[in-house]
């Protein structure tokens, strides 16, 4: 370590003083379609690169050697790699960031391969590309690290399956474990079931529940600090360096804390609002969770409740509020097999009795079709697609139902001792009072109205319900929909929008006892993997690694608060006047605040508003009418990959585009707008993520954050005299790459409509 | 559609005259309006009998309950109505238990066991041998149950064949031929082994008689189920019954176009045809020998050159080739569909049996290889007879049962939109 440090420090002093290199690559067909004289010519004529060296092959040993002598004789510590896309062979170029700053031009996805060979255009598109990647190294510094002592201990929330098994996870792979459990005791709702489903291959038979050897798992580890009737009374800090006020039996400590597992899991759909289907109604209506309390207390009889009578006939009604827009409209999941289970406990009840499960649509997900064909097996387990119509009770308190659109083909009356509802999973992270149709937007909480010399403002005050965050954004995490957290929910299930914090298990979305284990092991691993990243000063999903950070310029800040309320990880607090405060380990490096800036006075070390319009400034605009020049403003997470499929595909565009790569289309700042229109660039296109409910945005909020910035871009363009369509952003899902030639040329097409750009030789 | 309405009048045009055309036309578009409405029907309350389901599992629909209703079977069948349409509704049935709806429903016999819904069924839930298995069970609930079940296995079939055995000894006893055979050295001749008057006329007259009243009653009782079902279901009276719808449906039967729409087992309706025509051949041969003998005093043996000769020969030749037909295509469909029930194998074994009796009883004679042609001849007698006393209650029975469902789903308009 100190041995690095010291490396680190003399890295950052030859950074003061950079040096640049380039090297062109003639592999891979841009030799045959460019002439590299002319870019060497730009760059040692043009730029003053003191090394430019043209290779025939510079990803091999020997090509790499070329570059690693020039950094150790020459002291290149800028490295321009003008040759493929900046995602393929990253471990050939591979060179210490914290001393050498390497920029990738791709020459041969974003020219060659989209673009006719020796063409004097593709020439053009080429020589701007090298400027701007030129241009990108001069200005940029390698990163200096924020690194500071943390604590590595976890605390997981909730002390069901998955808190259980995530801390048990955490504690195996070495770190110290705080479990916090609101309740006396450990177990959460497995140790209520009677039987749970099927954990192991072939997943055919339902089984005792194995939480109470993971409970004594648990005690006998000395690794895990185990906190019951515990409660969160606050968490301030950021990833590494929590500090959590927790009162437990009475006691109030504060624990210095490095990650946390959010497992506080579900709880049923209030089944009073299922009225209509007879609960409350009827005393042989019960819940799923009421039946296996039933059955528990019963050892394994099923008793209905009227009398205490064995009930021979028992009907289960699927959705008793799931996918219904007035209760609970998402599909739950879990039911429809906790129906199946519990009817495997009508028949072993008695085996000459039936359970009757009416469904709309058997969803039994993964493996758990086995179980589903082996439940499907037992003659006393019937099942018909079918809609309610009415239920009513007779004078001896069975059941009778009215179906209709059944697989038996008519609407029919169904007879049953017991009608039991397959009510769905609720988040844990909605206050007990409000359910999925009663939310605020974003946090859950109460509307506020405020008088302000704009007018009244309304906002939603967020409720405290178990983290209790210090945060400027609230006391919770903001939930994507039905209350649930996530943070790209595809692809990155356990994040969150708050670093460092990760949810695991039926908080996050409902799901079995089984996925829930999974989902712990994949939290514990997360929340360990963040701690070893902060450690080092680095980044955690989806920028892994990355050691800068932005830094803001106070001097000129007016406190005008929009990057503390961008950030759409609630990396800055602010203090009363509004003055961001800074919590490094919260951020995960998009650039969003960057972009928010309006005074431009937020940077990172390798990443400005400077250096993004200093790179459009060196793009050669001609005065040409005949070759417009666009600006195409790409995410680095999907729309560059996505060129790169194109490209791939050998897909064709037009060549007046120049890429720009963004970390984010949230780090856009309206500033490069304006100077970049009035050099004469003709138009601008930003290709991001799509955003809204399904958004697919790594960043959660980025492209959101730069369409609502675009919209007030009217006016700046309106005070260049210039048409509000040379700006444009697009949507683009990774999927859709081969929509990338259809989109840039229909762009160039629009634009070409306007008429070149009035400020073109100015 | 087109193509349809012409089958249509090629099939009445076969029938001879106009008038019989008109009349099926009259026929069907009052059976078009007896078609079941869908409107205002009250809610009928289903009983789920679990033990009727576990009867159907192991009367060979072993794999009912796995069907998740997905409904490729009805999908796929090329003899279902597209309306409701069979078997995807039946499996349902049979999984919840609904006896009653299974008992009547026409469905359930107009299925001709295909097995192309056996082939396609993504679950291997067998609907083709879930229907034989309810059919099975029609048999049994419209006959006496007891003798159903015993013919379901070889223990009980043991049992049951005591009975025709023991009659045809009994006779042979009572003749006094356990003895010795008659005309030692000389003619064979099987009505001075079992005297036709005395024996032959008597026992079979009555096993025959038995055997109709027991399908009259069971296949009148399925009528009227049927008939309860449909209209508890809004149908309305059809205004030609059964016997006025019977006329085409033996027509149609006559070609076994039903039987040629599968597309698993197409092969399997020639040898059925063949068998079928044997039948008949073979029933016509003996009204013919009953002419000869009971009404002209002929006595058998016939010559060989004699018309009623060529008629029983050529009958018997059709229905060995047809029965092995039958059994060879069992053998190759096997893979794929299984080898059938024992019910079924049954029935097979039996016709099979008394084809080669018969045969061999023949050729025995012109060979005049007595005692064995007159040992054989005790078997073939002892064969039919079996075949007689339990056709109510074994799968011969499929003959009134279909023969009514297809005669029902004529009348009440079930057949539309089957390419028949």
């Amino acid at each position: 370590m100190a041995g690095e440090n010291t490396a680190s420090e003399k890295a950052t002093e030859e950074a003061a003083k950079p040096k640049l290199g380039v090297y062109i690559c003639s592999d891979c067909g841009i030799g045959d379609s460019l002439n590299l004289e002319e870019l060497e010519k730009i760059a040692s004529g043009q730029y003053k690169a003191p090394v430019c060296k043209t290779s025939a092959f510079l990803c091999n040993q020997e090509g790499v050697d070329l570059i690693t002598s020039d950094i150790n004789n020459e002291g290149v510590n800028r490295i321009v790699i003008a040759a493929c896309s900046a995602r393929v062979n990253t471990d050939a170029f591979d060179f210490d960031p914290l001393s050498y700053y390497t920029e990738r031009v791709s020459l041969r996805e974003q020219v060659i391969w989209t673009q006719e060979p020796n063409d004097e255009n593709t020439q053009m598109m080429a020589e701007d590309q090298l400027r701007m990647g030129i241009v990108r190294a001069q200005k940029a510094k390698p990163p200096v690290p924020h690194i500071e002592p943390i604590s590595r201990t976890v605390m997981v929330i909730g002390g069901g399956t998955t808190g259980i098994n995530a801390a048990l996870e955490t504690a195996r792979a070495g770190s110290e474990v705080i479990l916090v459990e609101k309740e006396a005791e450990l177990g959460g709702w497995a140790r209520k079931m009677y039987r749970v489903l099927p954990e192991r291959a072939p997943f055919e038979q339902i089984q005792e529940s194995d939480i109470g050897d993971r409970i004594k798992e648990v005690e006998a580890n000395d690794s895990i600090r185990v906190l019951t009737s515990a409660h969160i009374d606050k968490i301030a800090g950021e990833p590494g360096k929590y500090e959590a006020t927790i009162t437990a039996g009475g006691n109030t400590t504060t624990e210095n804390l490095g990650a946390i597992i959010m497992a506080i899991g579900w709880r049923p759909y209030d089944a009073n609002k299922l009225e209509h289907l007879g609960y409350g109604k009827f005393r042989n209506v019960v819940t799923n969770v009421e039946m296996e309390e039933m059955v528990t207390a019963a050892e394994g009889k099923v008793k209905r409740p009227s009398d205490g009578q064995t009930a021979r006939r028992v009907a289960f009604l699927q959705c008793a509020g799931q996918r219904d827009p007035d209760h609970i409209p998402y599909c739950s999941t879990v039911c429809c097999l906790t129906s199946l289970k519990q009817a495997l406990y009508v028949t072993e009840s008695d085996k000459d009795a039936g359970a009757y499960i009416i469904y709309k649509d058997m969803r039994t997900p993964g493996l758990y079709e086995n179980f589903y064909k082996a439940a499907q097996d037992n003659p006393g387990v019937m099942l018909t697609k079918g809609e309610v119509l009415n239920i009513e009770e007779d004078g001896s308190g069975n059941i009778i139902m009215e179906v209709d659109n059944t697989m038996l083909g008519e609407k029919v009356r169904i007879e049953a001792d017991m009608l039991v509802l397959a009510t769905g999973m609720e988040t844990n992270m909605m206050p007990a009072d409000r359910d999925v149709n009663d939310l605020t937007p974003e946090y859950v909480g109460k509307w506020k109205e405020t008088e302000t010399q704009d007018g009244i403002i309304k906002e939603v005050i967020a409720d405290p319900v178990v983290l209790n965050l210090d945060y400027r954004q609230g006391p919770e995490m903001p939930y994507q929909s039905y209350g649930f957290p996530d943070s790209h929910f595809i692809c990155f299930p356990y994040e969150t929008r708050r670093t460092g914090i990760y949810a695991a298990g039926a908080v996050r979305a409902p799901m079995t006892g089984l996925q829930a284990i999974a989902d712990a092991s994949g939290a514990a691993l997360k929340a360990i993997q963040c701690l070893e990243l902060t450690s080092q000063g680095k980044a955690v999903h989806p920028r892994v690694g990355d050691q800068t950070f932005p830094e803001i310029n106070f001097n000129t800040c007016t406190q005008c608060r929009r990057c503390t309320v961008e950030c759409p990880f609630g990396a800055l607090d602010e203090d009363e006047k509004g003055t961001p405060k800074t919590n490094t380990y919260r951020c995960r490096r998009c650039g969003t605040c960057m972009g928010a800036c309006p005074q431009k006075i937020i940077s990172f070390n390798d990443y400005t508003i400077d250096m993004i319009a200093s790179m459009m400034k060196a793009i050669n605009v001609p005065d040409d009418t005949e070759k417009p020049r666009f600006i195409a403003l790409i995410c680095e997470n999907d729309a560059y990959p996505s060129i790169d499929i194109a490209a791939l595909n050998r897909m064709k565009f037009s060549p007046f585009f120049r890429f720009i790569t963004l970390r984010c289309l949230g780090g856009t700042n309206l500033v490069w707008v304006a100077e970049s229109l009035s050099t004469g660039v003709d138009g601008i296109i930003l290709i991001g993520c799509k955003y809204g409910d399904d958004y697919q945005c790594h960043f959660i909020k980025g492209s959101q954050m730069c369409n609502e910035r675009l919209g007030k871009v009217q006016e700046t363009l309106g005070r260049l005299m210039l048409e509000a369509e040379r700006v444009k952003q697009v949507e683009l899902a990774m999927n859709e790459w081969d929509q990338i030639p259809q989109i840039l040329d229909d762009f160039a097409e629009e634009v070409k409509g306007f008429g070149p750009n009035p400020f073109k030789g100015f | 559609m087109a193509d349809e309405s012409v089958e249509k009048k090629d099939e009445s045009a076969e029938g001879a005259d106009a008038a019989a055309e008109q009349k099926e036309e009259a026929a069907e578009v009052t059976s078009e309006e007896a078609a079941p409405v869908a409107v205002d029907v009250p809610a009928e309350t289903v009983t789920p009998d679990i033990g009727f389901v576990k009867d159907v599992i192991n009367s060979g629909g072993a794999d009912l309950k796995k069907c998740y209703q997905c409904a490729t079977c009805s999908v796929v069948c090329n003899l279902t109505p597209d309306d409701n349409p069979f078997p995807r509704k039946e499996m349902q049935w049979a999984q919840w238990g609904l006896k009653d709806k299974l008992m009547g429903s026409p469905d359930i016999w107009l299925c001709h066991q295909c097995s192309d819904c056996v082939a396609q069924c993504p679950r291997d839930a067998k609907p083709g041998k879930v229907l034989q298995a309810v059919a099975k069970m029609t048999i049994s609930n419209y006959s006496i149950g007891g003798v159903t079940k015993a013919l379901g296995n070889i223990g009980g079939t043991i049992l049951m064949a005591i009975i025709p055995i023991a009659v045809i000894l009994i006779a042979i006893a009572v003749q006094g031929n356990f003895s010795g055979i008659p005309r030692p050295g000389g003619e064979i001749v099987y009505s001075e082994f079992m005297d036709i008057y005395r024996v032959i006329d008597p026992l079979f007259t009555i096993a025959a008689i038995f055997a109709v009243i027991m399908f009259i009653v069971g296949g009148r009782k399925y009528w009227k189920d049927m008939m309860t079902r449909y209209q508890a279901a809004g149908g309305k009276v059809p205004a030609k019954g059964f016997f006025a719808n019977l006329g085409p449906t033996l027509s149609e039967l006559m070609a076994h176009k039903r039987f040629r729409e599968c597309d698993e087992t197409k092969d399997r309706a020639n040898a059925h045809l063949l068998v079928f025509y044997a039948f008949l051949g073979l029933a016509l041969t003996t009204a013919w020998a009953v002419l000869y003998i009971d009404f002209l005093h002929i006595e058998s043996p016939f010559a060989l050159s004699n018309p009623i000769k060529w008629l029983g020969n050529i009958s018997a030749a059709a229905g060995i080739i047809g029965i092995t037909m039958v059994i060879i295509y069992r053998f190759v469909h096997s893979e794929k569909l299984g080898m059938g029930s024992y019910f079924d194998w049954l029935l097979i074994l039996t016709i099979l049996l008394i084809l080669a009796s018969g045969i061999g009883a023949e050729m025995l004679r012109l060979a005049d290889l007595a005692p064995a042609a007159y040992i054989v001849y005790a078997i073939h007698l002892m064969s039919i007879l079996f075949l007689f006393i339990y056709a109510p209650f074994s799968k011969m029975a499929h003959m009134v049962y279909r023969l009514v469902a297809l005669v029902f789903a004529r009348a009440t308009g079930r057949d539309v939109g089957v390419g028949v």
